[in-house]
């Protein structure tokens, strides 16, 4: 058991350093970092008077911001994970030292979620660092505190997804190239077709809703705006339905929603690598 | 020590190992001869539980099948493509490796000690030329100082000097007391380590021999003698010899080992390459 | 002359063990204008004062009504009650039971506690009243079933100043003209407060929070609401302000910050001469900065700050805003998402600023789409009508002036800033866990047991 845990921890720090070694990983943790920055003093730099109440609207940017970026860092290195080692010869090896393939799959989950949480814990921690610079800041810290897990929670289930993706297939240029086109379905084209939807068929709120809740972009936000605002009235008419239908139990349904985002693409995607035999 | 049973795996409707058994003896050496597509790499990655098989094989009693992790933890692998991530630096490679085998890492240092990379350890993998690479992965093999090695192909991408030192490595191992089982199309390196030699053909095994015998058992004895003009011998010997041929000198030709029914081969060679035979012979 | 009369009361009335003094007894003993001085203590309700006396708590005497009915039931005029604890009123709605129920002109209601009340102080027909220095805090019931912090019923040339109610569900000021409601508090209650059919109120310097809505103004014309701070208040229809037919508002130097609307105009001005003033407000951090039906006109809105709203205008519907003035001699608004400049440098943008966005006009049409807010899909319908000008939708309102600075704006009451030292740990520990994270990556394995 400890030696399994050392081989966890050691394939999540090899991946950790592969991570910090990504160019696409590094750009998309600048870029998160430095337009973080950049919102946050917008909102609250220019304002002065009553600037220490901007932290809802920080959030919201940043929650905006979480939405782009985030989906599009977790699904690329996901999907590079496993078929790049492939393509590159480095996992057939890995696989023939005494080692299982669980041990080699969580340690790489491991060691990007914690690359994922570094990079959104580094973005999140200097808007924070601007806001109190500003005089500005949550009410409640731990509001904030829960934002940052909940932009974790979405970078893991698309984590995930990328996961899935990149077991399913041998090469990494083609992984990649689906988990960018996942990027696009999840964050541009789904909202898109379901906004279409909406007007087009006239769906009911309650429809709207229960259609949104399979997109986890849609479920990261939601859970993000009930953590900063505690009602979803900025969501409109569906928002408010949700509240007032599901009340207490909607964070409940949300957190449920995006945990089984993180864990069914997840497993299917061990599954796949475990019992694939052509490595 | 090692026992295939029935072995059999396929692609689709190819079939590239067909009802594989033999076994290996503990401190012996085999070697699984053949050509390229015999099905040798395929029925080494089953023993690696890199790939799913029908049948069974099994290392010191355990299902190799079942006990993946277990068995892995007796066999020490040298790859044929050397894939070792080659950003890091040798050392850090070992040491990664050491950890993942549940080693100390002092090991790490010893094992690059035992196979003359000892000064290199700084060096990033990539800049490493492919003697030293496979050195590496013979390293990282006898890590854990297991009692098994699996090698495939292990010479197949090194010159001749890298070849003669890494061949010099492997019977000090062999030595040393371990179980081989190697794949390989050379005969050199047959006649070098292996102590039993399993020809296949096709996923089959066709003979089963001592490898004191095997070039005659396969009629490998017949050799072609090349004449060509004098400024191109160097030539020839590096061309033939990256080919996989073995080759020798003999004054102003050279003679070549080939399979009975390719004696035309090595002068095909040379003419690609743009090399002049002038004259030839078989022997 | 107060030490005679206590000695007075006391010897007329003998003390209880934890009462030191029969205040029903002494009710019905006193006559017109005498002043009941009221030791600590535990007194039981439920009270009526039948004669104009003016009651007086020393260390706020408990008057506990048990929980049935209201506390204290004034029936006389110029009644004065000050520096109790009241509590314990029943939890009836159709009885409307309260913690001090006026039904006589000219109550005073000053400095008292009530707790674990079902309506606080409830003026029904009381006109020229004051309620002053009160604190209410609700009993813990649902939204639905709780009672009003302060009602004004017919209670005209009313004084509500300097209370605090929470955990209610309104406070009303209904039919009662002329009244001034300042300097209160009013928190996590629905309504903060609700006017209806009301001329000449003035709201001033009030602090309405965390409630649904902060102020709504329903029928009625020359309402004055200046200096209130009203900060987020959300959720269903939750505004910081609603004006509802209203005729002649002015709403003046008022913070409205992070609610989910800052003014909602419903229809207001509703008379044709009649306009609606909205100057010198700041508008900061809303989801929506003012959000107007499309039909309202002659609205003069100038010199207010519209800072870091979600969309800064939105119509509740299709169309676009006529007949408004968005400037007035010469000066608009500052705008934070304004994108001009100033050539001649004399604090007002050179191009007109203008509320424009295809999405925010698909909201209008299809409200239900506001559940897609804050997704890149709806960047991407901004961007892609911007780039492909047709798509592009007319301007909701245009304002040609526009301000370059936000103005200064003299601040209001209740405003509490962050705790900014929480909020420097939280950040500082952030980027020490990604700090963390970084030296576990790029630590080497040890190269030798020790």
């Amino acid at each position: 058991m400890t030696s399994s845990l050392t081989t966890i921890w050691t394939l999540a720090q090899k991946e950790m350093r592969d991570a910090l070694r990504n160019r696409w990983f590094l750009l998309y943790t600048a870029a998160f970092a430095a337009l973080a920055l950049a919102f946050s003093w917008l909102a609250l730099a220019g304002a002065g008077i009553a600037g220490f109440a901007g932290f809802g609207r920080t959030a919201a940017s940043l929650i905006n911001l979480v939405l782009l970026i985030v989906p599009l860092m977790a699904l690329t290195i996901g999907a590079q994970s496993i078929a790049a080692e492939l393509e590159r010869g480095t996992l057939s090896y890995l696989l023939a030292q005494p080692i299982g393939r669980l041990e080699v799959f969580l340690g790489k989950y491991l060691g990007l979620a914690l690359s994922l949480l570094a990079a959104l814990a580094l973005g999140f921690g200097i808007s924070g660092l601007v806001m109190v610079l500003s005089g500005s800041g949550a009410a409640d810290p731990g509001a904030y505190v829960a934002l940052v897990v909940l932009a974790f929670l979405l970078g893991l289930a698309m984590l995930s997804v990328g996961f899935l993706v990149s077991a399913l297939t041998r090469k990494a240029s083609v992984a990649v190239g689906i988990g960018l086109f996942l990027w696009l379905a999840f964050v541009f084209l789904g909202d898109l077709g379901m906004m279409g939807t909406a007007v087009a068929m006239k769906l009911p709120i309650a429809s709207l809703f229960a259609m949104s809740l399979s997109n986890p972009s849609q479920v990261f936000k939601m859970a993000a705006i009930l953590d900063i605002n505690a009602t979803l009235d900025i969501l409109g008419p569906a928002g408010m339905y949700a509240v007032h239908q599901y009340g207490q139990g909607l964070l409940a349904i949300l957190l449920g929603t995006l945990a089984l985002w993180a864990i069914v693409p997840g497993v299917l995607a061990y599954l796949r690598f475990a019992n694939r035999g052509d490595l | 020590m090692i026992e295939y049973s029935h072995v059999t795996k396929r692609f689709g409707k190819f079939t590239a190992v067909d009802d594989l058994s033999f076994a290996v003896q503990p401190q012996e050496a085999l070697a699984l001869w053949g050509p390229n597509g015999a099905g040798k790499t395929t029925a080494i990655k089953c023993l690696l539980g890199l790939l799913r098989y029908r049948g069974l094989i099994s290392v010191d009693g355990m299902d190799a099948g079942k006990n993946g992790k277990a068995v892995r933890r007796l066999l020490g692998y040298v790859p044929q493509e050397l894939a070792f991530y080659a950003d890091m630096s040798a050392l850090d490679t070992a040491l990664f490796y050491a950890r993942l085998k549940g080693v100390e890492a002092g090991r790490a240092q010893e094992a690059l000690q035992q196979v003359g990379l000892a000064e290199h350890g700084d060096k990033p993998v990539g800049a490493l030329s492919g003697g030293m690479k496979q050195r590496l992965a013979l390293g990282l093999a006898l890590l854990a100082d297991p009692p098994i090695l699996v090698l495939d192909e292990p010479t197949s991408n090194l010159d001749a000097a890298a070849r003669e030192l890494f061949l010099a490595m492997l019977r000090d191992v062999k030595r040393a007391g371990k179980t081989v089982i190697f794949t390989s199309h050379r005969l050199e390196e047959v006649e070098a380590l292996a102590d039993t030699v399993l020809v296949m053909d096709g996923g089959r095994l066709t003979l089963v021999c001592a490898a004191a015998e095997l070039p005659d058992r396969l009629g490998l004895r017949s050799r072609v003698k090349l004449r060509l003009p004098a400024s191109q011998l160097e030539r020839a010997l590096a061309v033939l010899t990256t080919a996989g041929f073995t080759v020798s000198r003999n004054g102003v030709g050279v003679l070549v080992d080939v399979l009975p029914d390719q004696k035309a081969q090595p002068i095909q060679t040379l003419y690609d390459a743009d090399v002049e035979v002038t004259d030839f012979e078989v022997l | 002359m107060l030490s005679v009369l206590i000695a007075a009361t006391i010897a007329l009335f003998p003390l209880a063990a934890d009462q030191p003094l029969d205040l029903k007894a002494a009710l019905a003993a006193a006559q017109p204008g005498d002043t009941i001085v009221v030791p600590a203590g535990r007194y039981a309700g439920p009270l009526v004062i039948d004669t104009p006396v003016t009651l007086v708590g020393q260390d706020y005497p408990v008057i506990d009504a048990g929980g049935s009915g209201s506390v204290i039931t004034v029936n006389a005029p110029d009644v004065t009650i000050r520096g109790f604890e009241i509590r314990g009123s029943g939890a009836s709605l159709d009885r409307e039971d309260a913690g001090v129920t006026g039904l006589a002109p000219r109550l005073t209601v000053e400095d008292n506690r009530l707790e674990d009340v079902l309506f606080g102080v409830y003026l029904k027909d009381a006109p020229g009243s004051v309620v002053r220095g009160n604190t209410v805090a609700g009993k813990p019931l649902e939204m639905g079933v709780r009672g009003d912090g302060l009602r004004l019923w017919y209670s005209a040339g009313s004084l509500v100043e300097n209370n605090h109610v929470s955990d209610s569900r309104d406070m009303i000021v209904w039919y009662s003209p002329d009244s001034i409601i300042r300097g209160n508090t009013v928190e996590r209650s629905r309504y903060g407060l609700h006017f209806m059919v009301n001329e000449n109120v003035l709201i001033e310097e009030n602090v309405l929070r965390d409630n649904s809505v902060g102020i709504y103004l329903m029928y009625g014309d020359g309402y004055t609401v200046r200096r209130n701070l009203l900060f987020d208040n959300r959720g269903q229809s939750g505004y910081g302000l609603g004006l509802k037919d209203v005729d002649n508002a002015v709403v003046d130097g008022n913070y409205f910050v992070a609610n989910r609307v800052g003014v909602y105009n419903d229809h207001s001005p509703l008379s044709p001469n009649a306009t609606t003033r909205t100057e010198n407000n700041l508008f900061a951090y809303n989801d929506i900065a003012l959000w107007m039906l499309p039909l309202v006109e002659d609205n003069v809105t100038a010199g207010n700050v519209f800072q870091e709203n979600g969309e800064q205008i939105a119509l509740a519907g299709e169309g676009v805003l006529r007949n408004n003035l968005w400037s007035e001699a010469g000066r608009g608004n500052y705008w934070s998402d304004y994108a001009g400049y100033d050539a001649d440098n004399n604090g007002v943008g050179d191009v007109p600023y203008q509320a424009q966005s295809l999405f925010e006009d698909l909201l209008a049409k299809h409200p239900e789409l506001r559940l897609f807010q804050l997704s890149p899909a709806t960047d991407a319908i901004d961007l892609a009508a911007r780039a492909f000008p047709l798509f592009q939708p007319r301007p909701k309102m245009t304002d040609e002036h526009p301000l370059m600075a936000p103005p200064v704006l003299p601040a209001v009451p209740g405003l509490t800033p962050a705790p900014l030292a929480a909020n420097l740990a939280a950040s500082l520990a952030m980027l020490a866990a990604a700090a963390l994270i970084l030296v576990f990556a790029v630590r080497r394995p040890r190269r030798t047991t020790g």
